[in-house]
């Protein structure tokens, strides 16, 4: 029996889809991001070609109206991202991957969607810039990530690490727009998209997945519903439910009026929207850790540069008798500060080995502040730091 | 026999297969013996004749740092790729080659050789030579694999109507290694 | 007091205030056509039995735009400057059973928003294009567009316009649409039936109203009006008269976009069961 797919709703309890099965696979790390995608409800993808982010969108193209959901290959990266924000109004979860150039045609969009507080996932597998620079690895855009996007509103970025991730943090990713109504990043890197390794799927039944909050769900009616209110996550309708809901990029009040501006109203939306995610930073952000109880140095990394930074300091510890603790960071932003400065009291140096010149060593410079003695910036442009490297330079600067 | 960090580098040129052998392989290892590895891979933006290297780690415990830091094995199926990568073979590690690519080798390693392109091309088609490689690695390999499992692999990722073929080269390079071993192997130039 | 038929399908006001009057300027062609629009929309509701919830309003940025914002009782986004159709193409791919209208203007469709213009008509998407074509950027202060006609005067042609216009509904025929047709503000049994054709097309359609744009041409609303109706002739007369021709360009439906995939969905659906 075929089933037409007439109305994707966000609907996520039909096991007979033709999902990922339970166990052991091997695939590379873009693969696996469309898997966790595809468990935790997308139903649009709308992508744009560009090395090193086609693979995924190829996969959708695959994979998608399997599930009985829609794909496209839009005229743009501008379009494709524009077609989530349509189809997220409409009910589907929806998402696009592209690099680092075709993330920054994304970013008036981004900031739309801040703005309309329209879940959806953006995929970055970052390459060198600046222009189309190279196709390799980097780690370039973690501030663009964070302030890219013009104007205020802050904005959630998580860093997978391995394919495990790819699978696992996407699934995350889309969990937390759902959540928070909010774009959410997907900052990996050519590296991780292009890795194959084991990826082990667990028991489809224990993966939650979470569901936009809907005026329904709250017994508003149409007529006393606020799209920009009642709750600091607004609870979002969907089109064709009968809610009339009008979304507006300008500056609103909670009844998305947009004609009684005044700077008050101003600043209650602003804040609102910054409240959202900086006030829930600790059950939003994750931090990674070990050896930390009795570290005299610290290593804060992210991405596939945490591959090479375990490696290391595992090393390091065993084989130099350097007491050196570790931190990965899950999510980039919003930036865990407290997290981080509740796990370190004091500690001499913080290594920070990134791909690129030195960019989320500032706020871990401004979160360590007064917890340590310097934060020495380790930058790798177009490839991967190595282990030798890492260990080579951390020896040398722990022991002045 | 515990696996604690294997590397192996496969290294060529472009139309080769260097990056299907990587992937066979790590299939190998990780679906059909259950043991966890690593596969990546890298290559000039030239579809044919630029560079390509792919590698495998593979762990019975966790892999941090997914790429070769010194080889265990080194597959040069170009002389490019031997001068490029032969620092990075472990002291006791193993180089493999295709003779007919390679004609000027060092002889600090071990070194064993896998007329590949040969063999393919008698075989039917010189798209052949990754399975003829692929079974030169399942007898280097033995004691960390069974043949059955890389054998598995290479019949899963072939593209139809090609498996019978695939299977005959890996079979003959698997048995151009075994004869060898019966010697020990070290080359010298010519 | 008696109240224009077409105030049921407007927002007057909320909980944060009023929301009237429209900030169009007095005179606007913008306004008459969204009257005509809700006017079209109003009557397939009462004929044909869709449902108001069924319908969504889409527009980009301008005074064109401007026909959603906070205005309309439906569902709409008043969205980004040239994007109203990749985001009306993205509210289809999840519900292909919407009706979904875009009001866009001759600089949002066809300058920024040009290769979505096309795009869309090539795919035939089943999205309704409401142009308003008052020929220039009205809310930024009348600057030159590409459908100003040659020789004019704006704020960033001071010595002339020297470049040529789009021909929008030629445009619009050539990429795809399957529905073409141009009116005007002086045509309002007209307009709102092409618009009622265009919604009922499965498929891309494509409607450009011409319309009067009084503050920046410095002329009255009534002389523009005027204006519309002499400078424009039907399709037939205007071989001869040489005057803008107005009327249905082009009708010819063929298979719409999400038709086509639903045909891929069934065929994947099928081999995975």
């Amino acid at each position: 029996m075929v089933e037409k797919a007439a109305k994707i709703n966000n609907q996520q309890s039909n096991l007979s889809l033709p999902y990922i099965k339970t166990g052991r696979h091997y695939l590379e790390g873009s693969e696996a991001c469309i898997e966790g995608a595809l468990l935790a409800g997308m139903k649009v993808y709308a992508g744009y070609p560009i090395t090193p982010a086609s693979e995924i969108m190829e996969h959708a193209s695959r994979r998608l109206p399997q599930f009985g959901g829609r794909f496209i290959q839009m005229e743009d990266e501008i379009s494709a991202v524009c077609t989530l924000v349509g189809a997220s109004w409409a009910g589907a979860k929806a998402m696009t991957a592209t690099s680092s150039p075709g993330f920054s045609l994304m970013q008036e969009t981004i900031s739309f969607s801040i703005m309309t507080e329209t879940p959806l996932v953006i995929v970055d597998v970052q390459r060198p810039g600046p222009g189309q620079g190279y196709i390799t690895t980097s780690q370039e855009d973690v501030m663009q990530a964070r302030y890219g996007h013009h104007g205020e509103g802050p904005i959630i970025a998580l860093a997978p690490s391995s394919v495990q991730d790819m699978f696992n943090l996407t699934i995350e990713a889309f969990n937390l727009s759902e959540k928070w109504r909010t774009p959410v990043l997907i900052m990996t890197e050519e590296t991780v998209a292009h890795l194959r390794e084991q990826l082990i799927v667990p028991d489809l039944n224990t993966i939650e997945i979470t569901k936009r909050k809907k005026p329904q769900d709250l017994e508003i009616p149409p007529e006393a519903y606020l799209p920009y209110g009642h709750d600091l996550v607004p609870p979002m309708a969907n089109f064709g439910e009968g809610y009339n809901i009008n979304h507006v990029g300008l500056v609103h009040s909670e009844d998305g009026n947009v004609s009684n501006y005044s700077l008050k109203v101003h600043l209650e939306n602003i804040e609102r929207l910054h409240q959202k995610i900086e006030k829930n930073v600790n059950e939003i952000s994750r931090i990674e850790f070990q050896f930390l109880d009795d570290c005299d140095h610290l290593l804060v990394c992210y991405g596939s540069v945490a591959r090479t930074s375990l490696e290391a300091v595992k090393e390091l510890r065993s084989m130099h008798g350097i007491k050196i603790g570790f931190i990965r960071l899950v999510t980039l932003w919003p930036f865990p500060e407290e997290k981080l400065r509740s796990l370190i009291s004091k500690v001499k140096s913080v290594f920070v080995p990134e791909m690129n010149m030195g960019m989320i060593k500032h706020p871990i410079t401004e979160a360590l502040r007064d917890r340590c003695d310097q934060v020495i910036s380790m930058p790798e442009i177009g490839a991967l730091h190595s282990p030798e490297k890492l260990i080579e330079q951390i020896v040398k600067r722990a022991s002045c | 026999m515990k696996i604690d960090r294997l590397e192996i580098r496969i290294a060529g040129f472009g139309g080769q297969g260097v990056v299907t052998m990587g992937r066979v392989l790590g299939v190998a290892f990780t679906i059909h013996e259950g043991i966890n590895s690593v596969n990546t891979h890298s290559y000039g933006p030239e579809s044919r004749g630029g560079s390509c290297r792919s590698e495998v780690v593979v762990s019975q415990g966790e892999i941090h740092y997914p790429s070769v830091r010194k080889a265990d094995i080194l597959v040069a199926l170009s002389q490019v790729a031997l001068n490029m990568y032969h620092q990075d073979l472990k002291a006791d590690g193993i180089l493999l080659i295709d003779p007919n690519s390679v004609k000027d080798v060092p002889d600090d390693h071990v070194c064993y050789e896998v007329p590949a392109m040969a063999i393919a091309s008698s075989i039917g088609d010189v798209k052949y030579q990754n399975s003829v490689v692929l079974g030169a690695l399942a007898a280097l390999l033995k004691s960390k694999i069974k043949k059955e499992s890389l054998r598995l692999a290479v019949s899963k990722n072939v593209p139809p109507g090609t498996i019978e073929s695939n299977l005959a080269a890996f079979e003959q390079g698997w048995t151009h290694i075994m004869k060898a071993d019966m010697i020990i192997a070290k080359c010298d130039k010519g | 007091m008696l109240k224009h038929p077409m105030l049921k399908y407007i927002r007057e006001d909320g909980p944060a205030g009023k929301r009237l009057p429209f900030i169009l300027c007095p005179g606007c062609g913008a306004g008459q056509v969204l009257n005509y629009t809700l006017q079209a929309v109003d009557d397939i509701i009462n004929k044909s039995g869709a449902k108001k919830e069924d319908f969504v309003f889409i527009s980009g940025i301008g005074c064109s735009s401007r026909l959603t914002s906070h205005y309309l009782n439906f569902d709409s986004g008043w969205t980004l400057h040239g994007r109203a159709i990749p985001i009306a193409t993205g509210v289809l791919l999840a519900n292909p059973d919407l009706k979904v209208i875009v009001f866009t203007g001759d600089g949002d469709a066809a300058a920024i928003g040009g290769n979505h213009f096309i795009h869309a008509f090539r795919r035939n998407i089943n999205i309704t294009v409401i142009c308003v074509n008052n020929g220039l950027y009205g809310m930024t202060g009348g600057q030159v567009a590409p459908t100003t006609q040659p020789f004019s005067i704006t704020p960033t042609t001071p010595y002339g316009n020297i470049e040529d216009q789009f021909d929008l509904c030629k445009l619009a025929e050539t990429a795809g649409a399957t529905y073409v047709s141009r009116w005007t503000t002086a045509h309002p049994m007209q307009a709102i039936k092409a618009i009622k054709k265009g919604i009922a097309n499965k498929g891309a359609s494509f409607i450009e109203i011409l319309s009067q744009c009084p503050v920046h041409e410095h002329k009255t609303p009534v002389e523009m009006i005027k204006s519309l109706k002499e400078r424009t002739d039907s399709i037939d007369k205007s071989k001869n008269s040489g005057k803008i021709p107005i009327g249905e360009f082009y009708y010819s439906p063929r298979p719409e976009w999400t038709d086509r995939y639903e045909a891929i969905i069934e065929k994947c659906i099928e081999r995975t069961l």
